[in-house]
């Protein structure tokens, strides 16, 4: 083995390392994803041996049945949430880059719900929102403001806000370590330069910190708009879709078509298209992140 | 180890070309590179915490763990839920008596069967795995002393089993689950008509397909009203209620008294499914669903379905239901209705033993008829539950059919589950459900739903118990069926095609 070239080694060493990760890529990832491209081709029930082709007629379901394609509206609550979490974000990072007394408590409080577990964030929430002894509404009747008191799950017209909320309350953590990490690179001469040219902070914000972490935030929106396009969990775990299906995702109503109405092939078309959808929406915000060095 | 710390030498200092690479991806993701080295910072200032915050940390993830598991326990909440009322389908009942005569005599085998080996039952009752069927592969086991039974209990039920079939890993006996056309069972399950059972069950024709049966039903449930016989006695109620009338009067009398009159489990949807079955008796007609899947537009005003679902929408209108119908709970409202803090359920029998089983005392539950007009007159309804199906790859097939003669004529699981014995001459053992017999109501035998109506169905995305949520929940109920209607018709249409 020693004996080897340089070339031969460095074969080896190549192909025994990539073979284990792109067996598994292609047994668990490739495999499922092309047969789930078949699959949305038939009228496939879930169960049956035979799998009869329909070739495109599940893809013009999808853009004509208003059923199907009307839920991403819901989606667009996620992501306005998401919007409205990426500027927490940041401001919570600038906050947390100044030099404040324990700093580092509040960074691991807001990161915190991140590491939570997301079906124990939907029960916590659950009981959070619970219209009668829910927490949410025992604390507005003690500082009073009853009429605010809301079925926060049941009002068809809140409960996405109630559900995006959950969701930025959970992700902004996230979002913030990134826009701090994105903060702590930005050289600390340069906050000093604009000083004695007399900015004030708003002005050094504007001038200094916001082109330098520009990428950062459209990296963001990124991770947020391909988030708010796959929503599952919370829908899923804390109202099922309801109230009469006020709340159903894309992806909740794909689940629902597949397992509740035994129409797989419907349903991994569903999962075709949200694929390029997201496969899209990337490629674009790429480009757009991109654009200044090509 | 010294080869390839060699190699990664060479690739990362001699190699121009791999090197170049690594420097590609850098440079396309310097960002994320950047980011990664800054994030590992901040966490190296957070390790310098106290070591009491930390544990503070420790403790509430622990919290949250905790938390998770106690929801798995919490959400096998629909398992007493019969799957009578989705899909089952009709035997397609095309003249096959003499089919059946024919594979009855060429079935008939002289050698007994050996009874031995090992078989599998798959269950959607996770609650009694442990426990009530465990007793049963004990009593099975010391009847036949060479056969084994291992029960297997299935959350999402369903779901599963249909995922095993597509995989032919079907477990020895199942249930068939509610959703497989009777023309697929061929493909996936035996004909049990040699277990000698045909002539002596209610159910037959559902699960038959060609002449031959498939599926035993476990036992059948009769639809109705549960309720706490102290809650009305306390609200000073003294008999239950013959005519809609008197129903409405009794709930305004509970609600008078601070009890909510019924629990409907709105937000989990399911235990809806009541008002459906209501709307075949306002129908007068078993196979309504099937005879739904004949017309363009089904969902008239003052039609069955419409009568059923404005008793729910006076219920809820005058708050003779839960305050928040989104915020109801299923295994909550089980205690509420034994406790009396909530009157009255419409589902079926199979809830009063589990009414029990939360803290009420067996003779303070009781069943009646939903009253659906004023005429006095008591109609229920029957649903059958689950099937049981023998996989047709079965190693064991003999010793599995053994099994599910036992699970019908020895086990007594229909008694313990309170459903009516699938057995003709076996009379029910719930107290609660011969009371209710004794006063003779006309009964109606919910039959399988077939082929069309399940295509549609699936085709629309229709699921009774949502469509009685929008009714609900809808501005105006006239507008939902119209839609209802609409969806009905173009599904129907565009299975045509």
């Amino acid at each position: 083995m020693f004996a080897m070239s340089y070339k031969v080694q460095r074969y080896v060493i190549l192909f025994s390392f990539l073979t284990v990760p792109l067996l598994l890529l292609a047994v668990f990832s490739f495999y499922p994803a092309i047969y789930l491209a078949w699959l949305s081709f038939t009228s496939w029930d879930g169960y049956s041996p035979e799998k009869a082709w329909v070739g495109f007629n599940n893809y013009k379901e999808i853009f004509t049945n208003a059923d199907i394609f009307s839920v991403f509206s819901h989606n667009v609550v996620y992501f306005m949430g998401g919007i409205v979490q990426n500027i927490l974000a940041l401001f919570f990072a600038v906050l947390l880059n100044s030099r404040l007394r324990g700093r580092n408590t509040f960074r691991v409080l807001l990161f915190l719900p991140y590491i939570l577990n997301s079906v124990a964030i939907a029960y916590m929430f659950t009981y959070v929102y619970d219209a009668q002894n829910g927490s949410l509404n025992a604390l507005l009747t003690s500082i009073g403001l009853e009429s605010w008191i809301k079925s926060w799950l049941g009002d068809a017209g809140i409960v996405n806000y109630s559900l995006a909320f959950i969701s930025m309350w959970k992700f902004m953590g996230f979002n913030m370590v990134i826009y701090l990490g994105a903060l702590q690179s930005i050289p600390g001469d340069l906050y000093e330069a604009a000083k004695i040219d007399g900015a004030g902070p708003f002005k050094s914000f504007l001038y200094i910190t916001w082109p330098s972490i520009i990428k950062i935030v459209e990296l963001s929106m990124l991770l947020t708009v391909s988030g708010a396009l796959e929503v599952f969990d919370l829908p899923f775990v804390m109202t099922k879709g309801g109230p009469a299906g006020a709340s159903q995702t894309f992806v909740t109503k794909s689940v629902e078509t597949a397992f509740n109405f035994s129409n797989y092939g419907l349903a991994s078309a569903m999962g075709m298209v949200l694929l390029c959808i997201v496969v899209l929406v990337i490629f674009v915000q790429r480009k757009l992140i991109l654009r200044g060095e090509e | 180890m010294k080869v390839l710390s060699e190699a990664f030498q060479i690739i990362q200092k001699k190699d121009h070309k791999y090197k170049l690479t690594t420097l590609n991806y850098e440079s396309a993701f310097p960002i994320i590179a950047l980011v990664g080295k800054r994030i590992q910072h901040i966490f190296e200032g957070a390790s310098s915490l106290k070591k009491k915050q930390l544990l503070s940390t420790v403790a509430v993830l622990g919290l949250a763990m905790s938390m998770a598991a106690g929801c798995g326990s919490n959400n096998g909440n629909n398992e007493g839920t019969p799957a009578s009322n989705n899909k089952a389908d009709n035997a397609a009942a095309t003249n096959t008596a003499d089919n059946a005569a024919a594979t009855n005599t060429a079935t008939e085998e002289p050698a007994a069967p050996k009874i031995a080996g090992k078989v599998v039952f798959t269950t959607n009752r996770t609650d009694l795995v442990d426990t009530e069927l465990k007793t049963y592969a004990d009593k099975f086991h010391e009847k036949y002393p060479d056969a084994t039974v291992e029960i297997e209990a299935i959350k999402d039920y369903d779901q599963t089993t249909k995922i095993r079939m597509a995989s032919n890993e079907l477990a020895d006996i199942s249930l068939i689950p509610g959703t497989v056309k009777n023309s697929d069972l061929p493909n996936f399950y035996l004909p049990v008509d040699d277990l000698g059972l045909n002539d002596r069950i209610y159910f037959k024709d559902n699960r038959s397909q060609d002449g031959k049966l498939y599926g035993i039903s476990s036992g059948s449930a009769a639809m109705g009203v549960t309720y706490n016989k102290k809650a009305f006695a306390a609200a000073g109620i003294t008999a239950v209620p013959k005519t809609l009338d008197e129903f409405y009067a009794d709930a305004e009398k509970l609600k008078a008294a601070g009890i909510t009159p019924l629990a409907t489990n709105f937000k989990d949807k399911w235990p809806l499914y009541g008002w459906d079955q209501e709307a075949f008796i306002y129908a007068g007609d078993p196979m309504l669903h099937n005879t739904m899947a004949t017309q363009d537009e089904p969902f008239a005003v003052d039609g069955p379905h419409w009568q059923a679902f404005s008793i729910l929408k006076k219920m809820v209108d005058s708050g003779y239901v839960e305050k928040d119908l989104m915020s109801t709970n299923w295994e909550g409202s089980k205690k509420d209705v034994a406790s009396g803090k909530i009157a009255m359920f419409l589902l079926g029998n199979w809830v009063v033993p589990q009414v029990v089983d939360n803290g009420a005392a067996a003779e303070d539950v009781g069943f009646f008829p939903l009253p659906l007009d004023n005429s006095g007159e008591a109609k229920v309804i029957l649903a059958s539950d689950y099937y049981y199906g023998i996989d047709k790859n079965s190693e064991n097939p003999d010793t599995a059919k053994a099994f599910l003669k036992f699970l019908i004529e020895e086990s007594g699981y229909d008694d313990y589950a309170g459903f009516i014995p699938v057995l003709k001459d076996k009379q029910p053992k719930l107290a609660q459900l011969n009371e209710f017999m004794a006063t003779n109501p006309k009964v109606i035998e919910m039959a399988a739903e077939n082929d069309d109506y399940l295509a549609i169905a699936n085709k629309m995305q229709f699921d009774t118990s949502a469509f009685a949520q929008d009714a609900i929940m809808g501005k105006d109920m006239k507008e939902v069926f119209a839609s209802y209607n609409k969806k009905w018709k173009d599904a129907k249409a565009a299975l045509v095609k």
